[in-house]
């Protein structure tokens, strides 16, 4: 998409005589490294960005997991439900901090994140900020949880069965309010509930104990805390840290299995939608998406070099001018669109039924080796052409650009000079270095070939990284958005790591023992 | 800019006189600019060239003139006549009635035309006048009346996107590339503490704050926006006592010392950081955690990852002209370095800007496209993308396949062959 700025110096003549693979040398690999060490940082950092964009994610994931309604239910059972999703928020970590640390204020407690339904977190986080005095609010949520419990837990009878009611819908307002022209009048509702029945002692006493921690949160209120900065520490015990390096021990056997072991051990987590482990989905679909990207760019090279070759040499002809409109055209039709009318007309048995429409063949472990190929190949082939035909009409603009840059070198009209065969000029003197400008392309492609597998994969339904990730961003499944953001840009830095090695070999003037 | 318009009035042959004159050498280029230009025209006139209601009619012996009332309630100017509240516009009994070309709407769905009519199927219609004539879709929606409000969708998106990353773009490019990482110094009082008034200020006006801010956005945007402002000022404030202190401060040899702020490497750094990730996984994972994503929610996405290359072409641009001598000659006249930066140098190094952002505009359109296509793109109105998506459903329907996906790739193309005639206009070192 970008103009690459085609950049050239005055090449020496030496360079084509030496022997390819002389030029990979120690330095080269020093160099390697250094850039391996550079990319940890880069990686760090993504995974922050990626983490704490995810944190942002509006619901709370042990709620969509368990698929909970809160409200009715009888006592035992809603003890069982509530018992059930504490445990998952703890499995998932949730109950933790995000972050090393985290800017607040004094009137904040991390406690609040223990909390486990998000309308009452909300409710309390919204008292904190009204009142500022967190012993006595969780005092308070403490009085009306035990209140919630007499009510669930009174033996219905005929005299009281239609106070209870009122009153477990009472209770249930008073969780999710926190204003005071709210509060007061249901609190005070509670106790002429609590008073309409004769057998509602034990009610009574809890309504009256939680009519008192409100009244002490108010007369108690400390708002100045909301305005004293606070960066709170949390250690590494959060959720980021977690994620990234697991609570196992890193040396001798875990005794306790249920521990993760952290990305950067190879445990990434279960997924919240098949709430399978998310590393059971991602190699297969890992695996695919590389096969693809691999064949890609060598049909790309493999085409777009000689082309763009012969495109230069017979510059300013017909054959050139028309070629060249041609690729800028199917340079520009949108990957999607040729996409969706390639299985339109060509997999459809209402027109031409040449291709399959999707998936990647039914061969199943049985089938024979060439029998597995052959399929493969057949459901690869649209894909694969789908998949090359932009960047390839690219790729080939640019090598008829940089040969011809190339072609009015000085050295290549000395070779002329000296009477060598135009063959010999071209694939001896200007080829090698022609190469440079697409290899730095390289780097660029290799991303956008990721990131093209996203629309690929949905178009033809193949089940690699784009499809599995664009199947995750539909049922927002978190921790699988994350780990394949994260190989995303794993695989991304390779590429770049690649064309810079590429680079290396085949431009010796390029030193990396210096800088 | 104002340099160069001074110049060319005294000089025909100025700079941006000859890049006129050579991208109008380019054919294709030219025409491409035309078709822009009918694009931007058919985006501005959209509703009244396809809309339900008639450009004008003659009502009960009253004229009307439906369209631009729309126009103007939409604006919320003025209401609908009584008579003419959710009425049938299509079946009223007129005196006398001019409908747009296309008398549909997008969202319209025309019952009598379900199930995807196409273009020579027979369409259940009373006249001619009122025919599909780019089909329907499932829902009998008109596709052509789609295609034409589309196009404002991609124009918008286009322009407003490209403008976000290019104000990012230009800002963090030029830092970088003008005060490279030892040319922007100030007093180590200066850096740390603003660091710090940063968070106080932040704290202050937006943290202390959270709840009063989103409250008052929730009763109405109008008391949303005071408490805004109030935390804006807020901030303001906390940031100009802070340097306040700190000029104090800077008294003191310790904290007076200069220090250089490396803009280049931090901003080099992000850059990098950003094109690791593929844009389409970045752009799906904001996506996830959006809520509803609408349109500005798409274009501010768009934006914010589109800068990087906008931000790459002026650095290395600066880095050129700041060793440049006018730029010498304005630093011993004793202009500021904001003044330089902003009134010499980042005016001359915007052509290769205007480039990428032809290109960024063919890039934005395609990416905008590509998230409706994929069903993630946004919801409140129909987009090419979206269209060309219904095409996967239903088999049959070639025509959902063809124009939506045809307008794109025109759409594309054209700013693609505008960046490209803008290339060769304006950087002769890349003529042959």
């Amino acid at each position: 998409m970008k103009p690459v700025e085609v950049k050239t110096e005055s090449g020496k003549t030496e360079a084509g005589k030496k022997f390819f693979l002389a030029s990979i040398s120690f330095p080269l690999f020093g160099y390697i490294l250094k850039r391996i060490l550079i990319f940890i940082p880069t990686l760090f950092i993504i995974s922050l960005l990626t983490f704490i964009l995810i944190s942002a994610a509006p619901g709370d994931p042990a709620e969509t997991m368990l698929n909970r309604t809160s409200g009715e239910g009888q006592a035992a059972n809603r003890l069982a439900t509530e018992r059930s999703y504490v445990d998952l928020r703890h499995k998932l970590g949730l109950d933790l901090p995000i972050f090393y640390f985290a800017p607040t204020n004094l009137a904040v407690s991390d406690t609040l994140l223990r909390i486990p339904i998000k309308n009452h977190r909300e409710m309390l986080d919204r008292l904190t900020y009204q009142y500022g005095n967190w012993s006595q609010i969780e005092n308070y949520y403490h009085q009306l949880k035990s209140l919630e419990y007499a009510v669930i837990s009174t033996k219905k009878d005929s005299t009281n069965a239609d106070a209870l009611i009122e009153l477990r819908n009472t209770v249930a307002k008073i969780f999710i309010h926190h204003e005071d022209n709210v509060l007061s009048p249901l609190l005070v509702d509670l106790k002429t509930q609590s008073n309409s029945a004769a057998n509602l002692i034990e009610v009574k006493a809890h309504a009256e104990a939680t009519e008192i921690a409100y009244s002490k949160i108010k007369s108690e209120a400390t708002t100045w805390k909301r305005y004293v900065p606070l960066v709170q520490w949390s250690g590494t015990h959060n959720q980021y840290h977690r994620w990234l390096f697991g609570e196992a021990r890193w040396i001798g056997t875990e005794t306790d299995p249920t521990l993760g072991k952290g990305f950067i051990r190879g445990d990434y987590g279960i997924s919240f939608f098949t709430k399978r482990p998310v590393k059971s989905v991602i190699w297969d679909g890992l695996w695919i998406t590389m096969l693809i990207s691999f064949l890609v760019i060598i049909i790309e090279y493999i085409i777009s070099i000689p082309l763009g070759i012969s495109l230069a040499v017979n510059k300013g002809t017909t054959y050139d001018s028309s070629v060249t409109v041609g690729l800028f055209l199917t340079y520009s039709l949108p990957v999607f669109w040729i996409g969706t009318m390639a299985i339109f007309f060509l997999c459809s048995p209402d027109y031409v039924e040449i291709f399959p429409p999707f998936g990647l063949g039914d061969a199943t472990w049985d089938d024979g080796f060439f029998y597995k190929m052959g399929d493969l190949a057949y459901h690869l082939s649209l894909p694969l052409i789908i998949a090359s035909y932009a960047s390839f009409a690219y790729l080939s603009r640019q090598m008829r650009g940089s040969m011809l840059t190339v072609l009015g070198q000085d050295y290549i009209r000395t070779a002329r000079a000296k009477g060598l065969p135009e063959n010999k000029v071209i694939w001896k003197h200007a080829f090698r270095n022609s190469l440079l400008p697409i290899i730095t392309i390289f780097a660029s492609f290799f991303p956008a070939l990721i990131g093209g597998s996203i629309i690929l994969e949905f178009l033809f339904t193949i089940p690699g990284l784009g499809q599995i990730t664009y199947a995750a961003v539909i049922q927002k499944d978190y921790p699988m958005i994350l780990t394949n953001t994260m190989f995303a840009a794993i695989l991304t830095l390779v590429g770049y790591l690649i064309s810079d090695i590429l680079y290396a070999v085949v431009d010796p003037r390029i030193s990396y023992s210096k800088k | 800019m104002a340099e160069p318009t001074t110049i060319k009035a005294k000089n025909e042959q100025g700079y941006w006189a000859f890049v006129n004159k050579q991208f109008r050498k380019k054919k294709t280029a030219v025409i491409s600019l035309y078709i822009v230009i009918v694009l931007a025209i058919v985006a501005v006139f959209a509703p009244f060239l396809a809309n339900e209601k008639p450009l004008v009619c003659k009502y009960k012996g009253e004229t009307f003139f439906p369209v631009l009332k729309d126009i103007a309630v939409g604006f919320g100017i003025g209401q609908f006549q009584p008579q003419f509240q959710n009425v049938d516009w299509k079946n009223l009994k007129y005196d006398m009635v001019v409908f747009p070309p296309v008398p549909y709407l997008p969202m319209n769905q025309d019952n009598d035309n379900i199930h995807s009519k196409g273009p020579f199927d027979e369409q259940v219609i009373p006249s001619l006048r009122w025919k599909h004539w780019f089909g329907t879709d499932e829902l009998g929606r008109d596709v052509l009346a789609g295609m034409i409000h589309g196009t404002k969708i991609a124009m918008t998106v286009g322009i407003v996107s490209m403008l976000i990353a290019s104000i990012i773009g230009i800002l963090l490019g030029s830092l970088a590339g003008f005060y490279g990482d030892e040319n922007f110094q100030i007093s180590r009082v200066r850096l740390w503490g603003n660091l710090l008034f940063l968070f106080f200020a932040f704290f202050y006006a937006f943290g202390a704050r959270s709840y009063d801010i989103t409250d008052a956005l929730g009763r109405g945007l109008d008391e949303g926006f005071l408490q805004l402002g109030i935390s804006v000022l807020i901030f303001a404030a906390v940031m100009v006592a802070g340097n306040l202190l700190v000029m104090v401060l800077k008294k003191i040899p310790f904290l007076g010392k200069q220090v250089a702020v490396p803009f280049d490497l931090i901003i080099m750094r992000v850059i990098e950081v950003l094109n690791s990730i593929p844009t389409l996984f970045l752009i799906l994972l904001i996506i996830s955690i959006v809520r509803k994503p609408n349109l500005y929610v798409i274009m501010g996405i768009i934006g914010l990852t589109g800068w990087t290359g906008i931000a790459r072409f002026i650095r290395a641009e600066l880095l050129k002209v700041r060793n440049l001598e006018y730029i010498e000659a304005a630093n011993s006249l004793g202009f500021s370095n904001a003044h330089i930066l902003f009134r010499h140098a980042i005016p001359n190094a915007l052509s290769p800007v205007l480039i990428s952002i032809a290109f960024g505009i063919a890039g934005a359109i395609l990416t905008e496209s590509t998230l409706s296509f994929l069903g993630l793109g946004p919801a409140d109105t129909v987009t090419w993308g979206q269209l060309l998506s219904y095409a996967r459903q239903i088999p049959q329907a070639w025509w959902l396949a063809i124009f939506p996906g045809f307008a794109i790739f025109i759409t594309v193309t054209t700013f693609n062959l505008i960046g490209d005639g803008l290339t060769d206009a304006m950087d002769p070192r890349l003529k042959q």
